[in-house]
């Protein structure tokens, strides 16, 4: 595993569109998690001109435990560019032909996807762990008093947080295997929550719960909008074992798909 | 002997398209096949299902006597149709990464380059490499794992004449080393100068498979040059001789079976006359080939 794992890293540490896409990408995450104190002061600032005050200082944003979730919440919307990542790894793969190449001198089709997989799973642990810190760090530094009961509260947005990553990848990747052209590739991972919104608005209301067994909703649905509760609505400050449980059967099932693709597939 | 390769009625059909068609083959350890015919015959779909990445229609094939998995690949050095690499790593690291898939010592590598003449451009990345640079570099990453078995597909394509020369070296320095060669090419002079065996395909059947050797045999021709004026008839007398015609001011003569050119510079010695020129003719690869594409083509019609 570990050694399909070093093939895959071997292909990508040496092309530098990989570290130019994954420096913008963990130094704006990094930018966005940790600058919510500018913005709220910025939004205050507008704020002022119309006449309205906002008190920012009573807005915990980073206090814990509410910092997991903002942040984890903030962070997911940045999983589109690792995916583009994954997108152009895998098609690359195509377009050089070297997949082929790779499976003449001795993968299987199998281990040629679990190298993805793997470099999937490593990239969500790298932006969980990036999340954790931040969140750690900028938690210490506003909460008033650091409790340890709330430090170690909600933690599960984490494992929640790599579930919604490595979902989208393992999507990403699936799309790349079936589409194997890079741009087409890109262009409907970016359509993928519109194309899916228009299927469920056309779901009379009577069949709403259907909705959440959609693929992108069910990734969606890991973790919920915090902010809300800043304006005084209740909000779901919990991960859903239901959403969970939907979410990881989508992930399997992309991975399961591009699987029997790439094996019945002439390459 | 050993048999490395066999085939048992390997198909495959591409839609409505017959690619290959009931394919028997058997190759031996040691030997230098080559797989002959013309372009789109199938040699390189055969050869991509014997290295997995072909699904077959049907029929089945066995790697030293086993099935085959990704594992028998791994012994297997094989390069089929364009050289492939990623563009953008160095050619030391396109190696590096084939050895790390194929489990072979990266202690290899410096060797393999020495072998191709690539160790001064090792680390200049592979989309900088012209295309003599780049077919020597799949040779060496054919060759990384030392291979029992090395599959080459047209190894020479679109190469000038030196490189074509370069490439017919390094095969020939490999096959001397002792490893099967499995050799596709439509080039006939090429798989006469280098082969031992050969098997000629068409529109994904087997026509033909034997050794090269026997392609000489059979009747031969003499090239005859000497200064007499009848010449033309004493040869028409000599018993050997089944026919007699002139070209470009030398006789050729067909011989019966078992009569050699020497029984001929005999038979002339004794009438008195000197050869200034004889020259014994075997059967080039190039015209059984056509031959044999064309019998089967009457047999069709």
């Amino acid at each position: 595993m570990l050694h399909l794992l070093k093939i895959d890293l071997k292909k990508l540490t040496s092309y530098r569109t990989f570290w130019v896409v994954c420096g913008l990408y963990f130094f704006t995450l990094a930018f966005v998690t940790a600058s919510g104190m500018e913005i709220l002061k910025w939004l205050a600032g507008k704020g002022a001109e119309f006449g309205a005050t906002i008190n920012i200082n009573r807005i915990p944003l980073y206090h814990f435990p509410d910092v997991w979730q903002n942040l984890v919440f903030i962070s997911g919307m940045f999983k589109i560019v690792l995916a583009i990542m994954v997108v152009i790894s895998v098609t690359n793969e195509y377009q050089y032909r070297t997949i082929r190449q790779n499976i003449i001198d001795g993968m299987s089709r199998w281990e040629f996807l679990l190298s993805k997989i793997l470099t999937n799973g490593l990239l969500s642990l790298m932006s969980v762990v990036m999340v954790f810190v931040i969140a750690l760090v900028t938690g210490m530094i506003y909460s008033p008093e650091i409790i340890l009961a709330d430090v170690f509260s909600d933690l599960e947005f984490f494992p929640a947080y790599f579930l919604e990553v490595f979902a989208f990848l393992s999507y990403a990747l699936m799309l790349g295997i079936l589409v194997q052209r890079s741009g087409l590739t890109i262009i409907l991972l970016l359509l993928s929550h519109m194309i899916e919104t228009i299927m469920k608005v056309n779901i009379p209301g009577t069949a709403a719960g259907v909705r959440d067994f959609f693929p992108m909703q069910s990734i969606t649905n890991l973790v919920a909008l915090p902010f809300a509760r800043y304006a005084l609505q209740e909000i779901q400050d919990y991960v859903a074992i239901s959403a969970v449980a939907i979410a990881a059967a989508w992930t399997f099932l992309f991975n399961y798909f591009a699987y029997l693709r790439l094996k019945k597939a002439d390459i | 002997m050993e048999t490395v390769l066999s085939t048992s009625k390997l198909t495959k059909n591409f839609g409505r398209l017959c690619a290959v068609n009931r394919l028997d083959l058997e190759v031996q350890r040691g030997q230098i096949f080559g797989m002959l015919g013309p372009n789109g015959s199938g040699k390189t779909t055969t050869l991509g299902m014997l290295m997995g990445v072909t699904n077959p229609t049907s029929g089945s094939f066995t790697w030293f006597g086993e099935q085959a998995t990704n594992l028998t690949r791994k012994k297997i050095g094989a390069v089929l149709e364009h050289p492939i690499f990623y563009p953008y790593l160095s050619g030391q690291k396109n190696l590096e990464l084939n050895a790390m898939i194929k489990g072979a010592d990266p202690a290899n590598i410096p060797k393999v380059l020495e072998v191709v003449e690539l160790t001064e451009r090792k680390d200049h990345k592979y989309k900088t490499y012209s295309l003599g640079m780049k077919q020597r570099l799949a040779i060496a990453s054919a060759l990384v794992s030392n291979p029992i078995i090395l599959i080459l597909d047209e190894p020479t394509n679109g190469l000038d004449p030196m490189g074509i020369a370069e490439i017919r070296e390094i095969i020939k320095r490999i096959a001397a080393d002792g490893k099967t060669i499995i050799l596709a090419s439509h080039l006939l002079d090429e798989v006469q100068k280098v082969c031992t065996h050969f098997a000629v395909l068409r529109k994904g059947s087997l026509m033909h498979c034997g050794p090269v050797d026997d392609v000489g045999k059979g009747e031969e021709t003499v090239e005859v040059v000497a200064f007499h004026d009848d010449l033309s008839h004493i040869l028409h007398e000599f018993r050997g001789s089944l026919s007699v015609k002139t070209e470009n001011g030398k006789f050729q003569v067909r011989m019966r079976e078992g009569f050699h050119s020497i029984d001929l510079n005999k038979f002339l010695f004794e009438k008195g006359i000197v050869a200034s020129h004889i020259l014994t003719q075997k059967k080039s690869l190039e015209k059984q080939f056509l031959e044999i594409l064309q019998e089967t083509q009457e047999v069709k019609h």
